[in-house]
């Protein structure tokens, strides 16, 4: 884990001299913040399909100029309650590595904040305990103005592989209920 | 891409499909070894590497390829006869020549390595060791009648033919200093002295030349180098050169070898390996313009009538220049039928006709919301056209499954006889067409599925006469096309699966729970299952199930099925289902609530109301009395969603769907008519979600989801089959 902060930081160093920028977005009443490198595009919530069984975390897909997108619920993917769509709500797209190259997914939160700059100084690594996210979902923790946020480590949130199985996962389940029934 | 990349991967493309077709060849001569057309074609194959390896100066490919040619062509003169055991050299000269050209390909610079080499000679000796033994000489070579040259003998010799004219000595001829000088090529074997206008007593003028000579001259010189010995008495003497037999061979295959990328003149291809020069030509074209005039109209003699009339060719090799020409011109307007275009620009088109077709569905959507009947005109047949658009820009990249069905040839050969056993390919429905891109990918799955066939389907010849079976054992490969899909099967006619022995397996591996009711047709399908699948379990399972949970997830990834049929004791049918195209298909869009769903228009049977008094429904079995069948069903909306039934529905459609031989029936709210739909992947994140197979873009702008209609299918007779439903009981609440 330190490690990757390392690399990610470096990586941030080398463009921003040393201050990494990081947008900030609500889930709930919680702020989040996510490297700006990892953002494509922030869009109006627009016309969302939904997807049928799948679990409550796959908010549906979107029409992002031609291509269909899937959109994740952050807060349900976050172990939360599915959020409530509202005029503030937005579509944070961001690109994820898959084996044959990037596949754009969108993040649903409540509301974006700004983009903030923090300097490595003021990044600490996760704890180990204390917070009622999965941990490996958590990049680093940033001091900002005296409150923490949470840096979301994008790879594990919206980890394909995981997506997938767990979708896969919730068809098993109900079809278990089904049969139990 | 430098010019010479460029022609280097022309090159090894060529050398590809040549070396795919000298294959077929092969396998071909197997059962019919006396195709003449066949041999020629193994060849040509062989021919056209070898000149084209020399162009880029692949040497060792030339060195190769040549022995396999001299072989080959010797067949081809009948020298050589060609058995089981040549075949299989020059099965593994093929796959030796494919080697050769990759290490030359990928290695340019680098020598050929010494295992190459080695295998290079010992193919060549294979090839040309039984020489000795089966090589008859071709004594009769041959035969040429030559007119007019009947009091020579012209065996081997050049026949020249010197008429002077009556003013050559006023003119300083000497004819026979010509003939002196013609003794420096070479020798004069005899030589005929003819005056046949020699004129009686007083009419002969002494200063007339009256004499004709014919000579045969024996000489290595060519036809130029001969008739420049006669250049200074070409305008008093009419002069014939007619080429030895000998020479003719060697017209006749410096013919053949002439390149044949445009079309020459008779004329010009003689002229050009030597059989005639310029001034025979000339003069030909010259007595041939003279006939026209003469005769003023009406078809002039060809040119090679008046060169074989005027002694100068012989008529078999007219005869031979003409049937290559005939045969450049053919090769010439075949290659003209077809562009080779890369295929991604066929891609770039088709996401463009995508495009295309879903703006057109968006100005639709315009036309009819503002109720513009004029401009709903124009819009009708824009969307006409674009639909043809799109069906001619999918059908340039629709291939016949022919191609990949042949290479399995050389499998079943190859691993029947590894395996000891006598296993015949019979192959039908090849020319059936299907998009490239499914082509591809289907490839893996088909040689995993035949090789099962041959590995574990079909029996030992012992086994099989032991039960009464002929101990040739056949497999088949199957292709046709139903509604919208193709079907391809692979049937053995082996000991088919035994039930027993999956369900021993399924059971020990909890995949089966023991009070199970499975039907014969469910046990089958547990060969796909992935937990039957490892290695351990499978040796003990006579080995089938390796891998099959993966040959079925390819085929799902491309929205196809797979079907296992087996009868134990007769062999084993699996039918693979495929969508004929990955791009764009009609589509059938029905909606539920505000949900829109597409169900592709080729798997829709009829859509009939549910209310309608010629069905009686069933609410708790979930079935259909639809005039006298039993219809399954499967409410979409309570499916997808487990909405809690709305206690008055609007009236309900019930689109009646089929795949293969099994029908459903989906009940939806709405029925919004037929959709040109654009396939969008879903991508990654939905690769195991089952009952939807894709997306599209409506007009709109919005996404609709592309029903699994197969996969939901099943879901449907599930639902039926089991008395109380999930989704019944959960309504109940």
């Amino acid at each position: 884990m330190s490690n990757l902060i390392r690399r990610e930081t470096s990586h941030v160093v080398a463009v921003q001299e040393q201050v990494g920028q990081y947008l900030t977005f609500l889930v709930g009443t919680e702020s989040f913040a996510v490297s700006i490198l990892d953002v494509k595009e922030i869009i109006e919530i627009a016309n969302v399909t939904r997807v049928p069984l799948t679990p409550d975390y796959i908010h549906g897909v979107i029409n992002l100029r031609g291509s269909v997108v899937p959109v994740i619920d952050l807060s349900a993917r976050l172990s939360r309650h599915c959020s409530e769509v509202s005029k503030r709500s937005c579509i944070v797209l961001v690109a994820v590595e898959t084996g044959e190259g990037s596949q754009l997914i969108g993040m649903l939160v409540d509301e974006v904040r700004e983009i903030l700059e923090i300097p490595p100084a003021n990044i600490q690594p996760a704890p180990d305990f204390g917070t009622d996210i999965r941990t490996d979902f958590i990049q680093a923790m940033a001091r900002v103005d005296d409150v923490f946020i949470i840096l979301l480590a994008i790879s594990r949130v919206l980890s394909l592989d995981e997506l997938s199985l767990l979708s896969d996962l919730a068809q098993s389940q109900e079809h278990l209920v089904a049969a139990s029934d | 891409m430098s010019e010479l990349d460029a022609a280097l991967t022309v090159f090894a493309q060529e050398a590809e499909e040549l070396l795919t077709d000298m294959e077929d060849a092969l396998l071909s001569l197997e059962t019919k070894p006396d195709d003449s057309e066949t041999i020629n074609s193994l060849f040509r194959a062989m021919h056209t590497i070898k000149g084209s390896s020399g162009l880029f100066g692949f040497s060792a490919v030339v060195g190769f390829t040549h022995e396999a040619e001299s072989v080959l062509d010797k067949v081809r003169n009948g020298e050589r006869s060609i058995d089981a055991e040549l075949i299989s050299v020059l099965l593994d000269s093929k796959d030796h020549t494919a080697k050769l050209i990759e290490h030359c390909l990928t290695q340019q610079e680098a020598p050929i390595p010494a295992s190459l080499a080695a295998e290079s000679e010992r193919l060549i000796r294979q090839l040309t060791g039984r020489q000795t033994t089966d090589l008859q000489q071709s004594d009769d070579s041959v035969q040429l009648e030559i007119e007019g040259g009947g009091e020579i003998s012209v065996d081997d010799n050049w026949l020249i033919s010197l008429e002077f004219q009556k003013d050559a000595f006023r003119n300083g001829m000497d004819p026979l200093s010509f003939i002196r000088y013609l003794r420096t090529l070479g020798e004069i074997k005899q030589i005929l002295t003819m005056a046949p206008e020699l004129p009686a007593g007083d009419d002969m003028d002494p200063e007339n030349c009256y004499l004709h000579f014919k000579i045969a001259f024996q000489s290595d010189a060519n036809k130029q180098t001969i008739e420049a010995v006669f250049d200074f008495a070409s305008d008093d003497c009419d002069i014939k050169i007619l080429p030895p037999n000998s020479k003719f061979e060697e017209y006749v295959n410096l013919l053949n070898a002439q390149d044949d990328n445009h079309v020459k003149r008779l004329g010009d291809m003689l002229v050009q390996v030597g059989a005639l020069t310029q001034n025979d030509v000339d003069h030909a074209l010259q007595s041939q313009q003279a006939i026209v005039e003469s005769e003023n109209q009406g078809p002039s003699k060809p040119l090679g009538e008046i060169l074989v009339e005027r002694h100068v060719v012989q008529q078999p090799l007219v005869d031979q220049a003409l049937k290559k020409q005939e045969q450049t011109k053919q090769k010439l307007a075949s290659e003209a039928n077809y562009i080779r275009v890369d295929a991604t620009k066929l891609g770039h088109l088709i996401n463009l006709v995508g495009e295309l077709v879903i703006s057109s569905a968006a100005m639709n959507l315009i036309v009819e919301r503002h109720g513009l009947s004029d401009a709903g005109d124009v819009a009708a047949s824009m969307n006409a056209l674009v639909s043809s658009i799109r069906d001619t820009a999918l059908e340039l990249r629709m291939v016949q499954i022919g191609e990949t069905f042949s290479r399995f040839k050389r499998v079943v050969r190859d691993v029947s006889k590894e395996l000891n056993k006598d296993i015949e390919l019979y192959i039908s429905g090849g020319e059936t067409e299907l998009d490239k891109t499914v082509v591809e990918k289907i490839n893996d799955p088909l040689t995993h599925l035949i090789r099962n066939a041959l590995d574990h389907g079909i029996e030992s010849p012992a086994q099989r006469l032991a039960v009464g079976k002929p101990a040739q054992g056949t497999v088949q490969l199957n292709a046709y096309h139903e509604s919208g899909h193709i079907v391809i099967q692979i049937a053995d006619d082996g000991a088919g699966l035994n039930s027993e022995k999956i369900l021993d397996k399924a059971l020990a591996n909890g995949l089966v729970k023991p009070d199970h009711d499975l039907s014969q047709q469910d046990i089958h399908n547990l060969i796909f299952a992935a937990g039957l699948s490892t290695k351990d379990q499978a040796t003990n399972l006579s080995g089938r199930g390796v891998g099959m949970d993966v040959v079925k997830k390819n085929i799902e990834a491309l929205r196809g099925s797979v079907e296992i049929d087996s009868i134990e004791g007769e062999g084993t049918t699996i039918s693979i289902r495929l969508p004929l195209t990955l791009a764009i298909i009609d589509g059938f869009m029905v909606g539920t609530g505000q949900d829109r769903y597409i169900i592709p228009l080729s798997m829709v049977d009829e859509c009939i109301e549910m209310n309608a008094n010629e069905c009686e429904i069933d609410e708790i079995q979930h079935y259909i009395n639809l005039r006298g069948q039993v219809l399954p069903y499967l409410r979409l909306g309570d499916y997808f969603h487990n909405q809690i039934a709305d206690t008055h529905r609007k009236r309900e459609s019930v689109v009646v769907v089929k795949s293969g031989q099994t029908k459903a029936g989906f009940v939806v709210d709405e029925l919004h008519g037929e959709h040109q739909t654009v396939i969008k992947p879903l991508g990654k994140v939905f690769e195991r979600l089952n009952g939807i197979t894709g997306a599209t873009v409506l007009g709109d702008g919005n996404v609709a989801l592309i029903l699994d209609v197969q996969g939901l299918i099943q879901a449907a007779i599930k639902n039926k089959s089991r008395p109380a439903p999930f989704l019944t009981s959960q309504r109940i609440q």
